[in-house]
């Protein structure tokens, strides 16, 4: 019951919510009930058995039965440290919007928790329909994330965003729709949208025709996969939305939503189509290595720093991309490692990024320079924040960039030459941002700050000190005990390599006492 | 032939007495009162209190597979359910021409007799099995509401829109009934039941058949407004009264594809190649019109016209499915259950608009939105449910219909109308965020007119719930439907 739980925990807190009469104390409610939900969380991962490959606390209940639709979740190596992280940052977030969200509150907050719950349902999933229900579900609060507390151009980033999603997500739902077709030769007769009844499917595959039910179904569902990913050159939705989202919203678009597409491939993509994705891997690495490269030079000339942390995000997706088609043990535990990275680095920029918005309105490169003497805790956490992002050693974004370029290494050491690029490119528009922005002479902002007292600029208050801490010590403790995290996906990492072509899952309802 | 009615066709046929008796009811009390209008809530009552008593009757005699009347008239699980959702439609229907600016006033009686002979018609039409049974019903039903369409109290559009609808709705009518004079001349039968012994057979060898069944198709496809005979629906959904398009596009379109579905079920399409690719394509064209046409509009109930157009084609998927299809039950029972769901949403858009309307020549734009959800959250809400169901977004009950629809058109092969239904599902998209977009994210301050509309707000609640709940449990009420057609 642990993940129903999980799932369902968050839209019961949206219904309180709703009918919450006082105004004053969404805000504490809504803190409590997200700490309670990672505290659920933490009471799953706890009796989670990292040492087993398949799936975990499995729950199968008979949902559609015509159509062999049940209402199927479960958790593995892969999903756990991706459901972790939605939980964790779910305090972070409603702390961190306590301020800068003053108008509608309530209806932000059932939001907030609507996503996770959709968030939530996908990564658990195990039933291919449930799974589009979740997928889809997750666009509509997101929509009205964007839109209704966004920026200038919140609404056109918001239609973009859904419809671009969308647009990929269908092709995906008659994907699934086909492959229930064929499920009846591997159940004996009976339709079922069961994921374990899709693996076992074999879809003919002839390398090099387009028009083949296997190639077309990847297709089907990479495109799906890598709008929301999204990959280079499907991403445009992206910067616009993270642009206009509030600052909540960029960091769950960042820290998780954008997961979603890629722990789809682990999940869907690579087992369901082995042959069709090793045939195509070329063009998801090159698309990656072009990611890597063009988003890193696009960041580089943003005046604008949200636009370019979102261009560096384009950047950081090429590299898990990479990671995940290279198929090696290397490669994919790096990009689970990575996008894990990336929800924790991303997110705290953009949460930093938010701080300094709410004090000053203005996010422009150009207008800071001196921020350092002014906001000296600030400058720390951002400056740490950057090197994590940049992957500096003894912090979590090494370990998976290192890991990725390894497994490119031993696919093709030429994919490994380019794309370490991207960190020397990584490297220079965040330092040179930091640069502009912290340090030398003190720019419009900064000087203007200094004289008008009414404007001062205040450093880090108690409330974002405790939305970033958790944060920091998440750095370097993913930096410096990878094995602490890589631990819980490593089995079913290893199980995935090894069985691509002919994937299973176990299943297990629950753990025995005494089996750890 | 026995000739003589016995109590069970009376039985069969007991809820269309049933509707015949209330309907005069207000209308007598009217008459006897020196033609003073009765107490219009009152009148509703009976109304409704009529339309229950038709729908338990259905329930319990109707979807017995008895024919009445020497076999005129079938009572199978097609009937039962497709009358259930047309006395549904125009039960909302009723209530909201109770409370809508444009339908309130002096002449509720007479709509009330109107919708329900009109309804009476459908119950006909959907469960004729004889072609020229079936007209008249069609004839009962339309004839019903080129009146009730010029009855509004909005002096210009509407005249125009029921002048229109009956001048192109009487040539589809004639076009039809030429087609059953060439079907009765060359297979010597207009009975649906004789005619599935050697339709598929006498389409091949027999021009006049194939020509007749064409014709006859060409009539549904006006009613139903596929395209490319569907130029008349935006002026006339536009034109008339809310509270009537909204039946209009319900109750209309779902007895409508009712019988539809009970001529394609002749087997028609597996003799004829060309009829079954000429349908294919109509499907699409209709897709693509309604939903890019849509998005063209500024006027909001104009959009829902094409978006009812555009569904029209989905519809068509499921129909020409069910036309090709061996275990037609299957394919049949997605077109309804799609019928119910587009019903329940497309009403509950309509009863939203109908109740913003302020005066009966208010036409509402994608502006008038603006602000909507800061002064009325709860019916806010409840549009965005409908307008996302509608664009089938899940979990919303939309989302099922055109999963057991496409499905269905997967299941026989019919890839690429599935292929082409996803793609305008997505252009759809487009313009049913627009009023969501300004509802919530614009500011102004659009509101309810301010007459009490409590029995519509119901209607509008009831309906929302319906379809945040109903998708979570359609898995038995599928089976449902397709059991009582099986």
């Amino acid at each position: 019951m642990i993940l129903s739980t999980l799932i369902f925990l968050p839209i019961v807190f949206a219904l309180i919510l709703t009918a919450w009469p006082q105004k004053s104390t969404i805000r504490q409610l809504a803190l409590g009930f997200s700490l309670l939900q990672f505290a659920v969380s933490i009471l799953m991962l706890k009796d989670f058995d990292s040492g087993f490959a398949g799936l975990q606390f499995v729950e199968k209940f008979s949902w559609i039965e015509r159509f062999g639709i049940s209402y199927f979740v479960g958790i593995d190596g892969i999903s756990v440290m991706l459901v972790m992280l939605t939980t964790f940052l779910m305090p972070i977030m409603i702390l961190a919007s306590w301020k800068s969200i003053d108008e509608k509150i309530k209806g932000f907050h059932i939001a907030l928790f609507v996503l996770q719950s959709a968030m939530l349902g996908s990564f658990l999933a195990v039933d291919a329909i449930l799974f589009y229900v979740f997928w889809e579900m997750s666009l509509v609060p997101m929509y009205f994330i964007v839109g209704v507390w966004g920026g200038a151009r919140k609404i056109y980033a918001t239609v973009k965003f859904f419809i671009y999603t969308m647009a990929g997500s269908v092709l995906m739902l008659l994907a699934i729709i086909f492959m229930m077709r064929l499920t009846p030769e591997v159940t004996g007769g009976n339709i079922s949208a069961s994921l374990l009844d899709f693996y076992k499917l074999k879809i003919p595959f002839v390398a090099g025709e387009f028009f083949t039910a296997q190639t077309l179904l990847f297709f089907a569902f990479a495109l799906a996969f890598a709008i929301k990913v999204p990959l280079f050159p499907l991403h445009t939705w992206l910067p616009d939305a993270h642009v206009e989202a509030p600052t909540p919203g960029s960091v769950v678009l960042a820290g998780v939503m954008l997961k979603m597409g890629t722990y789809c491939y682990l999940r869907w993509v690579l087992p369901l189509f082995p042959e069709a994705s090793a045939h195509y891997a070329w063009l998801f690495i090159a698309l990656g290595v072009i990611g890597i490269i063009y988003g890193a030079l696009v960041a580089m000339i943003q005046p604008d720093v949200k636009k370019l942390v979102a261009y560096s995000s384009v950047s950081h997706m090429g590299y898990i991309i990479i990671g995940i088609f290279v198929m090696n043990s290397f490669g994919v535990s790096g990009a689970l490692y990575q996008m894990l990275n990336h929800g924790i680095s991303t997110g705290a920029l953009f949460l930093l990024i938010g701080m300094i918005y709410e004090r000053t309105h203005s996010r422009e490169i150009s207008k800071y320079g001196g921020l350092a003497k002014a906001m000296p805790w600030y400058t720390i956490a951002f400056v740490i924040v950057t090197m994590s992002s940049i992957a500096v050693p003894m912090t979590n974004g090494f370990i998976g960039e290192f890991l990725i370029l390894l497994g490119s290494y031993k696919y093709n050491p030429w994919i490994a030459c380019v794309s370490v690029s991207g960190v020397v490119l990584g490297a220079a528009y965040m330092l040179w941002m930091v640069k502009k922005v912290f340090f030398g002479p003190a720019g419009e902002i900064v000087s203007h700050a200094a004289v008008d007292k009414e404007h001062a600029l205040h450093d880090l208050s108690a409330r974002e000190i405790a939305v970033l801490v958790p944060m920091l010590v998440l750095i370097f403790w993913m930096g410096l005990f990878p094995n602490h995290f890589m631990d819980y996906s490593k089995k079913s990492i290893d199980h995935l390599i090894a069985n691509q072509q002919n994937y299973s899952l176990e299943l297990r309802a629950e753990v025995k006492m005494g089996d750890k | 032939m026995n000739n003589s009615i016995g109590l069970s066709d009376i039985l069969l046929i007991s809820p269309l007495i049933v509707l015949f008796l209330f309907s005069l009811i207000p209308l007598t009390g009217k008459v006897l009162n020196n033609n003073k209008e009765q107490n219009p809530a009152s009148s509703l009552i009976v109304a409704l209190i009529g339309l229950c008593v038709a729908g338990g009757l259905l329930v319990v005699f109707g979807g017995s597979d008895q024919t009445a009347f020497n076999g005129q008239l079938l009572f199978d699980g097609l009937t039962q359910w497709a009358g259930l959702i047309a006395l549904l439609a125009a039960a909302g229907g009723l209530i909201m021409m109770y409370e809508n600016t444009s339908t309130q006033g002096k002449q509720f009686s007479e709509l009330i007799f109107l919708t329900m002979n009109s309804i009476l018609g459908m119950l006909i039409l959907v469960s004729a099995v004889n072609l020229i049974t079936l007209f008249i019903g069609l004839e009962l039903m339309s004839l019903s509401l080129y009146l009730m369409i010029a009855m509004s109290n909005e002096q210009k559009i509407s005249k125009e829109a029921a002048i229109k609808y009956f001048v192109l709705g009487s040539f589809a009518s004639a076009i039809f009934l030429y087609g059953v004079s060439f079907v009765f001349g060359s297979a010597n039968t207009v009975n649906i039941v004789d005619l599935m012994a050697n339709a598929a057979t006498l389409v091949k060898t027999n021009k006049i058949f194939l020509f007749g069944m064409s014709f006859i198709t060409i009539g549904f496809c006006f009613k139903v407004s596929i395209a490319p005979f569907h130029a008349w629906t935006p002026d006339v959904y536009q034109g008339a009264p809310t509270p009537i398009t909204s039946y209009m596009a319900t109750a209309v379109k779902t007895v409508s594809f009712a019988a539809f579905l009970r001529v394609m079920a002749t087997q028609t399409l597996n003799g004829s190649q060309n009829l079954f690719d000429v349908l294919q394509w109509l499907a699409v064209i209709t897709m693509t019109v309604g939903n890019v046409a849509a998005i063209m509009q500024t006027n909001f109930k104009r959009t829902l016209a094409y978006s009812s157009i555009s569904h029209s084609g989905y519809l068509l998927v499921g129909l020409i499915t069910a036309g090709i299809s061996q275990n037609s039950s299957y394919s049949a029972a997605s077109v309804l259950f799609y019928l119910l769901t587009y019903s329940v949403m497309t009403m509950g858009a309509f009863a939203v608009l109908s109740m913003m309307e302020k005066s009966e020549n208010h036409f509402l734009t994608n502006e008038d939105f603006s602000g909507f959800a800061k002064n009325q959250p709860l019916l806010a809400f409840c549009l965005t449910v409908f307008l996302l169901s509608l664009a089938g977004l899940p979990p919303l009950l939309g989302f099922f219909g055109k999963l057991y629809l496409f499905s269905a058109a997967v299941n026989e092969g019919l890839m690429w109308l599935a292929l082409w239904g996803v793609i305008n599902s997505v252009i759809s998209v487009f313009y049913y965020l627009r009023p969501i977009v300004m509802m919530y994210m614009k500011d102004g301050n659009a509101d309810i007119a301010e007459h009490p509309q409590q029995a519509t707000t119901v209607l509008v609640v009831v309906a929302a719930i319906f379809i945040l709940i109903a998708g979570l449990f359609s898995g038995p009420l599928f089976t449902l439907f397709e059991k009582s057609l099986g």
